[in-house]
């Protein structure tokens, strides 16, 4: 049984790379790394903009560098100009001996709460040398945005391996093959577990290469594997039902869109919403596998609470198992 | 009159097809998320472990201050577990922060390492002034640590008194902001509706040439960039639908619908034919997966800019889903910047339409037997 399962494997591989359709699944993730190695630090320093007078003193500009990022322009009408563009920059203009702030109107209430704040401060005139405060710092390194995106780059990764699979299905449709392992000693417990292995392989490769490529590297990989793998069953779930139940790629591709949407929600849920909506969620795999992630990457993970996450993932799949199991039984008639 | 025929054929056999009507529970189901498990309005707290090590009177001032700005007027006491741990703790909450008064310091730097929060000590410094110890993560920024440091100097109530003295002049009062959950509409139509063209087109293409059906093409009487017209005008239709599905039940009748739909025409129009160029290069659906996948992935990060306002570098301005967020986003507000959404259909329209020239051209070559 083995023997075939591995069989079936190779094929895959091989049919795979000959399309290079695995090839994009294992380099995507990486670049996907190493993009988000390389514009979380500009994130991560983002406060506010603000647009000043080269005319301003000096002084004034420097102190407001100290607080947001500053673009300096000619004079008013170009702040106004500016302030009136599309992104988010808030004018900071003098006018006698006090500066007002300029806003175009449309901009999140964060934003002019921080800028009316580093105004007040500099109308004080406190200084940072002036400080009260001492900052002892943990030293963590790594931003909780870059945990957010390397997380669902994880869950996007488990997703990708159901695409593969049920591309793969739909390609051994067209070409018939499926109706002939039917006629072999193949089990259909073999050919679904052959199948299944490619799709686990790449979510596992392109798992341990983010993690190590965002320099997460000192994290429990066995428990961030483990959830990773639990949630890419419902992916190859769905990539099985939808390659046997598609005729044509774009059906396959649009139900495989269908799988980012609880991905998109969970992950929207659990950084946005309030305790009180996080229940309509648990329905999601997406949601105790990103929830499970966030616990390992940011190094506060117990084997009980992984454990626990990596169960329901597994019973909310088992519970989709069941419901296709007559589906893929049919498709492989 | 070819195109009319084409475009109705196609859209006969799409409707025989499955795709259409998954995108279209696919909208049914995001607008039941956004009405049902999405809030009008997001509310974001920060938690703050604090330890007071004051004297009694000037602690009995702080809790009362704490109490004053909680939500009901009076802390709780709560148990909260760290590491195993279980500590006691007195929880205060406002509009915008939660705050947990730990009994010792040791608890609030355990407590602000492990949950990854804002830890502090207020104390009193050798002239009796009032001194703050911030454990922060490390990963936070400078422009945030320079805040921290010089926040408290002040007294909070001179510095509150000057914070409502602040004149903030808006250019325009017109604006009207959306609520969070509307506020999310523009990533849903701009990857839900303008970009769906981008990888379906390719399938369509290759389906068909799988077939033979762009054989029997060049023998019929119809050229190729009918065909390729007709196919887009099925995306262009079924964008449309799906985005109509999501935005009338939220916005009602406030966005401007003609220019909603014209803005999906163009935008539907550019990101088909990018998918039919990229296509043109490929032998079949598979081998240009990763190719389209890629620039789907690359029209992704615009997204983060959309929603962290204060983010915005020249290079993610430059993608064509920035634009297409901030064109949605003006069509859904009140008095959203009409002109603006029209210049910006007339930019992909022209884009659109270059693409197509090259892709017709292409196809030429190809298509035919």
């Amino acid at each position: 049984m083995l023997k075939r399962i591995w069989a079936i494997f190779t094929r895959d591989v091989k049919v795979s790379m000959r399309t290079f359709i695995s090839l994009y699944i294992l380099v995507v993730p990486l670049i996907l790394a190493f993009a988000i190695n390389l514009f979380t630090p500009g994130i991560n320093d983002t406060t506010i903009n603000l647009a000043l007078l080269e005319a301003d003193n000096p002084e004034q500009i420097a102190y407001f560098k100290s607080f947001a990022k500053v673009e300096l322009f000619k004079d008013v009408e170009s702040v106004q100009k500016r302030v009136e563009a599309r992104d988010n920059i808030v004018g900071i203009l003098p006018e006698g001996d006090k500066h007002y702030i300029m806003i175009q109107g449309n901009e999140p209430e964060g934003v002019i709460d921080y800028a009316k704040l580093i105004n007040s401060l500099n109308e004080l005139d406190i200084q940072v040398e002036d400080t009260n405060a001492e900052i002892i710092e943990f030293g963590k390194t790594v931003p909780p945005l870059k945990r957010t995106l390397v997380n669902g780059v994880l869950l996007l990764i488990s997703i990708l391996g159901g695409m593969l699979i049920a591309f793969n299905i739909v390609e051994e449709k067209a070409d018939r093959t499926i109706r002939s392992i039917n006629v072999t000693p193949t089990t259909r417990n073999t050919f679904i577990l052959g199948k299944s292995l490619l799709g686990l392989v790449l979510p596992i490769f392109g798992t341990i290469a983010t993690v190590f490529i965002c320099g997460f590297g000192d994290v429990n990989l066995l428990q961030i594997l483990l959830i990773v793998s639990a949630a890419s069953l419902l992916s190859l779930l769905v990539g099985f039902i939808q390659g046997l139940s598609s005729d044509d790629i774009i059906s396959a591709v649009s139900i495989i869109k269908l799988l980012f949407l609880p991905l998109f929600a969970s992950v929207l849920a659990i950084e946005l919403l309030s305790a009180k909506w996080q229940k309509f969620f648990y329905w999601s795999p997406f949601y105790w596998a990103y929830k499970g992630n966030n616990a390992v990457l940011s190094q506060t993970s117990t084997w009980q609470q992984i454990l626990s996450y990596t169960g329901i993932v597994i019973v909310l799949c088992g519970i989709v198992y069941l419901i296709a199991a007559p589906r893929i039984r049919k498709g492989l008639e | 009159m070819k195109l009319w025929h084409s475009f109705i054929k196609e859209l006969k056999l799409a409707f025989r097809g499955f795709y259409i009507y998954i995108e279209i529970f696919m909208a049914v189901l995001l607008l039941v998320i956004l009405l049902f498990a999405v809030p009008e309005k997001f509310v974001s707290k920060q938690s703050e472990y604090i330890h007071l090590n004051l004297p009694q009177m000037v602690k009995e001032s702080f809790l009362q201050r704490m109490e004053d700005n909680d939500l009901d007027g009076k802390s709780e006491l709560i148990e909260i577990k760290n590491d195993g741990e279980v500590i006691k703790v007195q929880f205060f909450e406002s509009d915008t922060r939660k705050i947990y008064l730990v009994d010792n310091k040791e608890d609030v730097i355990k407590l602000a390492d492990k949950k990854q929060q804002l830890g502090a000590i207020i104390k009193l410094d050798d002239s009796y002034n009032l001194a703050y110890e911030y454990y922060l993560q490390g990963y936070e920024s400078q422009r945030l640590k320079n805040l921290f440091s010089i926040i408290h100097v002040e007294n909070s109530d001179i510095l509150q008194t000057t914070l409502d003295e602040q004149d903030v002049r808006p250019l325009s009062t017109s604006y009207e902001q959306l609520t969070d959950r509307q506020n999310i509409l523009p990533s849903v139509l701009t990857f839900n509706g303008s970009l769906l063209g981008l990888f379906l087109i390719a399938g369509y293409i290759f389906l068909d040439k799988k077939e033979g059906v762009i054989k029997a093409y060049a023998v019929s009487a119809a050229s190729v960039w009918q065909y390729l017209l007709s196919k887009v005008g099925v995306l262009m239709l079924t964008g449309i639908i799906s985005s109509l599905i999501v935005v009338l039940p939220i916005m009602g009748l406030q966005p401007n619908y003609w220019a909603l739909i014209l803005f999906l025409l163009t935008t539907v129009f550019l990101s088909s034919t990018l998918g039919l160029l990229v296509a043109s290069f490929y032998e079949d659906f598979l081998q240009s997966f990763g190719s389209i996948f890629l620039i789907l992935m690359a029209m992704v990060i615009p997204n983060i800019a959309y929603f962290i306002p204060g983010w915005n570098p020249f290079w993610v301005k430059i993608l064509p889903s920035y634009p297409m967020l901030e064109g949605f986003k003006e069509i859904l507000l009140k008095n959203g910047d009409i002109t603006y959404v029209l210049w910006l259909s007339f930019g992909f329209l022209a884009a659109g339409i270059i693409l197509f020239l090259i892709s017709n051209k292409r196809y030429k070559k190809t298509l035919t037997v």
